[in-house]
C-alpha cells in the first residue's frame, strides 16, 4: 500500500475510525484545492481547457468512455467502508498527478504557480476548504458524496483535454499504469545503509543526493537534498511553513497532519511542546531539537538514529525499523521488539493522526 | 552547490529584511526582521521542477527560538533564505 493513510511497512485493523475519515477528509480537501483545482485555474485563463469544454464533455460523456474506473466497495462492515473511501481518495490523488506537465501539452506549470493559483501568498485567490462535521455515518456519506463529485469533474477534465487534442488517451493510459507501479519505499533503504555503512552515511549527510546515485534508488529531481542526523544531543524535525515541500520525489507523500496548518504554525512556535503533544515525544532537557523549516530550494528528512538491539541486522531487516515518521523527526525508528509487536497487533502505525482541533 | 559564490559565509550575523522589494516570496514572515547566524552557504540552485530562473544564493539561517518567538525553550529554528532578503549586522551587540 502506498497511499498517504498507510504509513509503510504496517497495515492492518483500525481503532480509530473517526481518526480515519478526519484524515481522509484532511487529504482530500488538500488534493481538491491545493493540487487540483488551481491545475484547471491555470489551464482557463490560457484558453487551454475552458468551462464550455468541460459542460460539452460532460453532456456528451457514456460510461464506456470513462478514463477511470474507481473501486468498488469490498464489504459492508465499518472496516471495509473506511478502507474503500481510503482507497478511493488515492486514486483520486494519482489521478490529479496524471494531469501534469508530463502528459498535457498546454501545461507548462512549475510549482511556483500552483502556489501562485491556489493563494498561497495571497489570501485572495485562496480556495476555501469545506468544514466537515456530524457523526462518522454522516461524514462518510459526506465523504463519499464528495468523492463522486470530485472524480466526476476529474473524470470530465480528462476528457477535455483528449477532445481538445492536449493529451491523448494512449500517453495518459501508459502513465495511469506507471503511476500505480509500487516503487520500493526509498526511505527504509537509505537508512538501512546509512546505519550499516558509515562511509555512505558520510557521503550522504555531505552530499545529499548524490550519494543516491550509486544505490540505485530513486535520486529524485526537486531542489537539492540535505539530510540531517538525529544524534544523543541532537532531534531534527522538518516542516515547510509557506507550504508542504518534502522531498516527495525520494520518499513519497507526507503524512497528512504534515501539510496541517496546524502543525506547520506550531512547530515553529513552541516545537518542544509540540512534538509532545503530536508525536508522543518527550526530549531530554538537554537535547537540543532542531526545526528545519525547508522555506525554499532545500529539500530536508531526518536519519533517525539507530535503535538498540539491532547489532549485526542485515540491511533489508534494518529498513523495516524505519517509519515514515521518523524520516520527519515526528518518531524514532522502531526497536526491533516493537516492530514485533506491531505486526502482531497489525497496525498500531498506521493510525493516522487525530487532527489537532 | 558553491559555498564560495554568496555575500555572506557560515557563521556571519545576519537580520532578514522586513519587506522585499524585488519580491522573491519564499521567505515566511515570522522570521521577518529577526536576526539569526548563517549556518550553511548553499550557493544558487537551479530548481526548474519548482520555480522559473535561478534566485540569489540561499543559505540556511540559524535563528534562536526565543528571537522568533515567545517560548523560553533553548532551541532552534533553521530556515532557508535568499541573499536578497538578508543584512548584516554587527556580531553580538
Amino acid at each position: 500500500m502506498s497511499g498517504k493513510h498507510g504509513h509503510k511497512p504496517f497495515e492492518g485493523h483500525m481503532h480509530d475510525y473517526m481518526a480515519h475519515i478526519k484524515a481522509v477528509e484532511e487529504d482530500l480537501e488538500y488534493y481538491r484545492a491545493k493540487r487540483f483545482e488551481p491545475r484547471i485555474f491555470y489551464l482557463l485563463r490560457r484558453n487551454v481547457v475552458t468551462f464550455y469544454d468541460l459542460l460539452k464533455v460532460r453532456a456528451a460523456l457514456k460510461k464506456k468512455d470513462h478514463f477511470f474506473q474507481f473501486a468498488k466497495p469490498q464489504g459492508k462492515n465499518i472496516e471495509a467502508r473506511v478502507r474503500y473511501l481510503e482507497e478511493w481518495l488515492d486514486e483520486y490523488v494519482k489521478g490529479i498527478a496524471l494531469v501534469s506537465a508530463r502528459t498535457v501539452e498546454g501545461m507548462d506549470m512549475v510549482t511556483e504557480d500552483n502556489r501562485k493559483e491556489r493563494g498561497d501568498y495571497d489570501e485572495f485567490f485562496k480556495i476555501k476548504k469545506k468544514e466537515h462535521q456530524g457523526t462518522l455515518e454522516e461524514r462518510m456519506a459526506n465523504l463519499q458524496q464528495d468523492l463522486t463529485d470530485y472524480s466526476e469533474l476529474l473524470e470530465v477534465f480528462v476528457q477535455a483535454l483528449m477532445r481538445r487534442g492536449w493529451a491523448t488517451r494512449e500517453d495518459l493510459t501508459q502513465r495511469w499504469k506507471q503511476l500505480h507501479d509500487e516503487r520500493a519505499w526509498a526511505g527504509g533503504v537509505i537508512v538501512a545503509k546509512a546505519w550499516s555503512d558509515p562511509e555512505f552515511k558520510q557521503a550522504l549527510l555531505a552530499t545529499g543526493r548524490e550519494a543516491l546515485r550509486e544505490m540505485g534508488v530513486h535520486q529524485g529531481k526537486v531542489g537539492k537534498l540535505v539530510v540531517v542526523e538525529n544524534t544523543e544531543q541532537t532531534h531534527n524535525v522538518i516542516v515547510c511553513t509557506l507550504c508542504s515541500c518534502y522531498p516527495y520525489d525520494i520518499l513519497g507523500d507526507t503524512p497528512w497532519w504534515y501539510k496541517h496548518e496546524s502543525y506547520r504554525t506550531n512547530i515553529v512556535q513552541n516545537p518542544r511542546a509540540c512534538v509532545k503533544e503530536l508525536f508522543q515525544l518527550e526530549l531530554p532537557s538537554d537535547k537540543e531539537l532542531r526545526v528545519w523549516d525547508s522555506t525554499s530550494d532545500v529539500r530536508y528528512f531526518v536519519l533517525p538514529q539507530r535503535p538498540a538491539g539491532t547489532e549485526g541486522m542485515a540491511e533489508p531487516e534494518l529498513a523495516k525499523l524505519v517509519t515514515v515518521d521518523s524520516l520527519i523527526g515526528a518518531g524514532y525508528a522502531l526497536e526491533p521488539g516493537q516492530l514485533r509487536e506491531r505486526e502482531a497487533a497489525h497496525g498500531e502505525a498506521e493510525m493516522p493522526r487525530v487532527r489537532p482541533d | 552547490m558553491s559555498e564560495t559564490t554568496g555575500k555572506y559565509k557560515i557563521g556571519d550575523a545576519v537580520m532578514v529584511a522586513v519587506e522585499n522589494p524585488k519580491g522573491n516570496p519564499r521567505t515566511p514572515k515570522y522570521i521577518r526582521g529577526k536576526r539569526g547566524v548563517v549556518a550553511l552557504a548553499h550557493g544558487r540552485l537551479e530548481n526548474a521542477r519548482d520555480h522559473r530562473g535561478i534566485h540569489d544564493p540561499l543559505y540556511t539561517v540559524k535563528f534562536d527560538l526565543t528571537e522568533l518567538s515567545a517560548c523560553h525553550d533553548s532551541d532552534t529554528i533553521w530556515v532557508d533564505v535568499h541573499e536578497e532578503w538578508l543584512r548584516e549586522v554587527e556580531r553580538d551587540s
